[in-house]
């Protein structure tokens, strides 16, 4: 998978890109505007990931230019602003999104599936997710494991749903504040994990091998091996 | 002219100006008329008089001259007819002159010796016999049994007996009435035109005032680009919208100064801290043992809250500075309170702690979805923070006509008085408090910048209070920034 990488700041360019190669991207760099649209033009990229704030010119306008030179495939906005531009709201609108520095690099990834997969949306949605012996019935809201049934209240069972679409991968506290309560809030009390701690003890009973797993200090994965 | 707040206009100024002008005019117009009435009327009088003192002369000639004969009594009584046929100031339509002058003639006793007029002599002499009549100088006469006055001028004769002739003064009143009634007309008439014409100057004059506070007001906390109206005249009110819009460049100015530096910081701060948390992943990948990834994910940790101290420190710096930038879109508060309730209910129960929640129903508003989120979450974070095991939190959300009220009691130990005053400064926190203090600080700063308020109090049975309120700006702000900033609130789940 191909994807271009338009960011000025040398030490970021390196970490973006190891840890995307890492995650199996296939990365093209431009530290500029102008190297980024010519390498729009070389080569066709499938994802991009645009910095805002570009030495030469700003990231939204180069995003607009590049739309108009035929260029379809979605975008990361990736902005060291405090606001939130209008245009990048409209952006957002049309599909892209946009993440605020500093971020986990797990985010990162988990948005760019999201526009990856927002863009294919390949078969039909599914019905159920399954996860080893856990079982999700989406259309009847009923979470099993094992062959039980879970006792779970809806907003549990739109985490656990949000955990299981992303099995093996990890998602951090704000990405489930995001996707789950739909708020980009930080806040400084630890409501999240009290949220997962109560899903675990539903999910993860006594002689069953756990499933959702802590990674301290970065978020949450649900195993899937 | 769609002005929200339709004062009667018995209120407005345009009213009371022209009230005071048209009072002024209409006084001293009066004055003018007064000075004029007096005038012609005295003129009038002076040309009575002329002819009486003529006409008594002639008359007192005649009298003496003509025997006292048979033929006397006709003789003088002829030359007072005629007399009578001059009369001045008389008015045309008028056909009998004879009820307007009297010849009366005494004798030195003082009896009537002839009388020409209408009726009979008896009340005019009984009426001359009242008062003093020094000769040659014409007096006023009531006589009874006649509605007008007469103007009357007395002659001795060598004889001795006296003859006076009277004029009716009812001409000369009856033209002075017109006079008036003419004047009082054509002043009403004036007046009210004046009053008209000063009314619809000023109200336009001061449409344009209007005009400039109502685009002025407009004008909200961060959003400076509009500007007040102004007109191509060169007048005081033109003058003012320039002085205005200059003042607003200047502020708009050093705003957009401050949103450069917070900007400026902010960006500068970021890019390393994303370097610094992208190297700490890395490395916290590699880390095998647990020991090892310990104190990479405390790290971590602290700059994640470095992070959102930075955002939310610059957010209340903008804020208090009425410089915070809003993003508006509709949302529902009510909507957003009970998601939030739900996403704190269970670190609350963990804690043992209540939280109610009572709502009148959906209520819509618009405002900046992120910064409300977060607002809301503060206040949610406080509550958690502060709040001893045991006690319980009630949240009641109103909706007002054009305000939203949301009120957070509890029944904990309530704010220290100590802090109480400076509750939404930045910095402050209580003794035992682990936050780094912005939180109620940032509470205020949206509510400020969103043009509400919030307010900290103590309450008597016990506890603290919050009462936030916001304006539901549903009327106003129509098109502006809507077609970008629709960004729906319960984004997708995934």
């Amino acid at each position: 998978m191909r994807l271009l990488l338009v960011e000025d700041e040398v030490e970021i360019q390196a970490l973006l890109r190891s840890g995307l190669e890492e995650a199996g991207y296939e990365v093209d760099v431009a530290g500029d505007a102008r190297q980024a649209e010519q390498l729009a033009m070389a080569s066709a990229h499938e994802i991009l990931i645009v910095d805002l704030g570009l030495p030469d010119r700003d990231g939204i306008s180069l995003i607009l230019s590049l739309r108009e030179m035929g260029v379809s495939a979605p975008v990361l906005i990736l902005s060291a602003r405090r606001s939130v531009d209008d245009r990048v709201r409209g952006l957002e609108q049309g599909g892209d999104d946009y993440l605020t520095k500093p971020f986990a690099m797990a985010e990162l990834l988990a948005r760019l599936r999201n526009l990856l997969k927002r863009n294919n949306p390949g078969v039909g949605e599914p019905t159920r997710l399954r996860v080893h012996d856990l079982e999700l019935d989406l259309l009847r809201r009923e979470a099993t494991r094992g062959g039980q049934t879970l006792q779970l209240t809806p907003q549990e069972f739109v985490l656990l749903e949000y955990l299981c679409r992303n099995a093996g991968r990890m998602v951090t506290r704000s990405m489930i504040l995001d996707k789950v309560w739909g708020m980009r809030i930080q806040p400084d009390t630890n409501v999240v994990d009290v949220h997962i701690y109560r899903l675990r003890g539903k999910v993860d009973g006594k002689g069953q091998q756990p499933l959702i797993r802590t990674l301290r200090g970065v978020g949450y994965v649900l195993k899937d091996r | 002219m769609s002005s929200k707040t339709a004062k009667p206009v018995m209120h407005s100024a345009a009213w009371r100006i022209s009230l005071w002008a048209t009072l002024a005019f209409a006084c001293g117009t009066m004055v003018v008329f007064a000075f004029l009435h007096r005038f012609v009327s005295n003129d009038i009088q002076q040309r009575t008089d002329a002819w009486l003192a003529g006409e008594v002369e002639v008359l007192g000639d005649v009298a003496e001259h003509t025997p006292k004969d048979a033929l006397y009594d006709r003789v003088v009584s002829e030359v007072a007819e005629l007399a009578s046929e001059e009369v001045p100031n008389r008015l045309r339509s008028e056909g009998r002159a004879n009820d307007l002058v009297f010849f009366l003639q005494t004798d030195t006793k003082g009896a009537q010796a002839l009388w020409v007029g209408t009726g009979s002599g008896a009340p005019y002499l009984d009426a001359i016999r009242r008062q003093p009549f020094p000769p040659d100088e014409p007096q006023h006469l009531r006589v009874a049994g006649s509605d007008v006055p007469f103007r009357v001028v007395a002659a001795r004769i060598d004889d001795g007996s006296v003859i006076y002739l009277g004029l009716s003064e009812r001409d000369e009143l009856r033209v002075l009435r017109n006079l008036r009634l003419r004047f009082i007309t054509w002043w009403l008439l004036l007046v009210m035109l004046g009053f008209v014409i000063v009314f619809y100057t000023t109200r336009r004059m001061l449409s344009h005032v209007r005009d400039i506070t109502e685009a002025a007001s407009r004008i909200g906390h961060s959003d400076l680009n509009k500007r007040v109206p102004t007109s191509a005249r060169n007048d005081e009110v033109a003058h003012l919208a320039r002085t205005l819009n200059r003042m607003l460049d200047r502020i708009e100015n050093s705003m957009h100064q401050l949103h450069t530096i917070t900007d400026a910081l902010a960006h500068d701060l970021r890019s390393p801290l994303t370097a610094i948390r992208g190297k700490l992943e890395m490395s916290l990948s590699a880390a095998t043992h647990g020991e090892q990834a310990e104190p990479i994910v405390a790290v971590i940790d602290e700059l994640d809250r470095l992070t959102e101290f930075l955002n939310t420190s610059l957010d209340v710096a903008e804020g208090k500075a009425d410089a915070l930038r809003l993003s508006k879109s509709e949302i529902d508060l009510d909507e957003l309170l009970r998601g939030m309730a739900d996403l704190y209910e269970p670190s609350m129960s963990e804690k043992n702690l209540r939280v109610a929640l009572k709502s009148s129903g959906p209520l819509a508003m618009r405002a900046d979805a992120g910064l409300v989120h977060r607002m809301i979450s503060n206040l949610f974070d406080n509550e958690l923070k502060h709040l001893p095991a045991g006690c319980s939190v009630h949240m009641r959300l109103e909706a007002e006509q054009d305000q939203a009220r949301l009120s957070v009691e509890d029944d904990g130990p309530g704010f220290a008085p100590e802090i109480l005053p400076h509750l939404f400064e930045r910095r402050v926190k209580g003794r035992q408090s682990s936050g780094h203090g912005l939180g109620l600080a940032f509470v205020e700063a949206v509510a400020r910048a969103h043009g509400g308020s919030v307010t900290a109090s103590n309450r008597e049975e016990g506890g603290a209070r919050l009462i936030l309120t916001l304006p539901r700006g549903l009327a106003q702000e129509p098109a502006a920034t809507k077609d970008l900033a629709m960004l729906p609130v319960s984004a997708s789940r995934a």
